[in-house]
């Protein structure tokens, strides 16, 4: 709790120092942070391992970038009912995907979020399909407050939602439901002989974890100004999944710090060459095999060495 | 009055018949021990009742409620709970945990995603009471995966007895344990069972864990009952003699 407060007012302070360009980039990672923290409800606490996040990201971006674009919804809001709506989409999902379990689940995930993105380059009028969404406005509002606009602004609504959206997930794996999920990462047959309907609190949990990756894809749209197919492409979702991986699984920071870290390795090395992936491809086969518990892992076993 | 009634059940693999027009009953308060070689149908006679596996034809009545057609974990929200043949655990909670995630399912709350400090208590107090019965608080903080064999087993009993169960359904109880784990875990379900208070129905095939826990017995052979009666009865049975005892008394 000290931690959360600490790192709380150190994000705060941030930028009255940094320059404009390095905001930007650690607004990004806040987004990033979320989306991965969200992915790690699913992998971590209930095993349910998801190759198609992007889903999320993209409909949360897409609903967000078309709520501003049409309608004077106050930014906040509109990031909101776009998370709401990536949850509730992801009902459906989650009841097709949840049929299958294991790794045909996991192609499940993949082919509904292909799916997504197949719709996004035909649905003109609602996606823009290959052109995406141009020119996403940052609605002021509400009482036509224009703070959330300008850079600063917008950084805290970021960080407000990224904090908001932790506290929420904490308390969800802490309560009964989460007590649940574990036993279901851990022996799911024996959860559903225990008299829990298993397949209801996956269908839960990966709305959650859709609701919250929709917020963060509703933070991207206005941030970056534009929605585009990419937001719901493979690529995305392999991304994702490999920063919560290397952060940390089952610890919600870690996912986190894994999102920091995979946006800082990619800008410094990308300025070097154009085969960033390749090095960061190494790195993640260096977690996997020598820290398979992440950075988190890492830094508690460090702290507990020392202390 | 019976708790747990089987009218004519029966379950077909195509040409094969596993049970065969299985019709019997289990009366409130009592121990009884489904007995039989291998191969009789015990087990899939057990998932029958439990709900893992739909007859073919027949019918499964609860206190009176058809349940032939409900799924596993509705049964188990009626108050039937169970142990597995191979343990089945959550191997990295601690086994206090595990009790409490057991009895946690008999709450109306189980599912509360927000609070619930209210849920992990009561929970956590029927847990802790059970794991007392059966002798395992000096291990509740550990993972129950670095257990003893014989400790495992006794925790699965525990979870299931957390959740206060109207029929306590045991798959063989004192599978894969040692010779004296098995007589260990003999003398703590016999005197659990002597408390009262449980209604058992236990599928076993080492004769002396039968003759030791169960009043009463029902014995299956090629997936059909050929005997049912308490353990002097069904030991003098010329037809379980020949079928299954096979010179054991």
């Amino acid at each position: 709790m000290r931690m959360m407060i600490a790192v709380a007012v150190l994000l705060a302070l941030l930028p009255l120092g940094l320059p404009p360009y390095a905001m930007t980039l650690l607004t990004e990672a806040l987004i990033m942070g979320l989306f991965a923290m969200s992915l790690d409800l699913m992998v971590g606490y209930a095993r349910l391992i998801s190759f198609g996040h992007a889903a999320a990201y993209g409909l949360g971006a897409y609903t967000c970038g078309n709520i501003l674009l049409h309608t004077d919804i106050p930014l906040p809001f509109a990031v909101l009912l776009a998370g709401a709506f990536s949850g509730l989409v992801a009902v459906g999902v989650a009841w097709v995907c949840t049929q299958a379990t294991g790794v045909s689940f996991s192609m499940l995930t993949l082919a509904f979020a292909q799916l997504l993105y197949a719709v996004a380059f035909k649905w003109t009028s609602v996606t823009g399909a290959s052109d995406g969404l141009a020119g996403i406005p940052r609605r002021p509002g509400p009482f036509g407050t224009t703070y959330f606009a300008t850079k600063t602004g917008f950084y805290y609504l970021t960080m407000a939602c990224l904090f908001g959206a932790f506290v929420f997930a904490r308390a969800v794996v802490r309560s009964p439901f989460g007590a649940v999920l574990r036993g279901i990462r851990e022996n799911e047959a024996k959860t559903l002989s225990l008299g829990y309907n298993t397949r209801l609190y996956k269908i839960a949990v990966v709305a959650l974890s859709y609701m919250l990756g929709g917020v963060a894809g509703a933070l991207y749209a206005p941030f970056a100004g534009f929605a585009n197919t990419e937001l719901l492409f493979w690529l995305l979702s392999g991304q994702v999944l490999i920063m919560v991986i290397v952060g940390g699984t089952g610890t919600l920071v870690g996912p986190i710090l894994g999102a920091a870290f995979f946006l800082l390795v990619q800008q410094q090395l990308s300025t070097y060459t154009d085969s960033w992936a390749l090095f960061f491809g190494v790195i993640f086969i260096l977690f996997v095999l020598f820290a398979p518990e992440g950075i988190l892992g890492i830094a508690r076993r460090r702290s507990a060495r020392a202390g | 009055m019976a708790l747990l009634e089987l009218n004519g059940l029966s379950k077909r693999y195509g040409g094969i018949v596993a049970v065969d027009q299985v019709t019997m009953a289990v009366e409130l308060g009592e121990v009884r021990a489904i007995i039989g070689p291998n191969g009789a149908g015990k087990t899939s006679l057990f998932h029958l009742i439990t709900g893992v596996v739909k007859p073919t034809e027949g019918e499964v009545v609860f206190d009176g409620h058809r349940i032939t057609a409900m799924p596993a974990h509705s049964r188990c929200q009626l108050g039937m709970s169970r142990t597995f043949q191979i343990t089945a655990l959550f191997p990295e909670m601690s086994a206090r945990d595990n009790t409490r995630l057991a009895a946690q399912a008999r709450d109306k709350q189980r599912w509360r995603p927000l609070g619930g400090a209210a849920v992990f208590a009561e929970a956590s107090r029927r847990g802790d009471a059970a794991l007392e019965r059966l002798g395992l608080t000096h291990v509740a903080d550990r993972p129950a995966g670095l257990l003893s064999h014989g400790d495992q087993r006794l925790l699965e009993v525990a979870m299931a007895l957390a959740q206060q169960p109207r029929l306590l359904l045991m798959d063989e109880p004192t599978q894969g344990l040692s010779v004296e784990e098995t007589a260990q875990a003999v003398e703590v379900l016999a005197g659990l069972f002597r408390d009262g208070g449980l209604t058992v129905l236990l599928v076993e095939h080492d004769m002396e864990v039968v003759f030791r826990l169960a009043e009463k017995i029902t014995v299956l052979h090629r997936g059909a009952v050929i005997a049912d009666g308490d353990p002097e009865t069904v030991k003098a049975d010329p037809a379980v003699q020949s079928a299954y005892l096979g010179g054991y008394t």
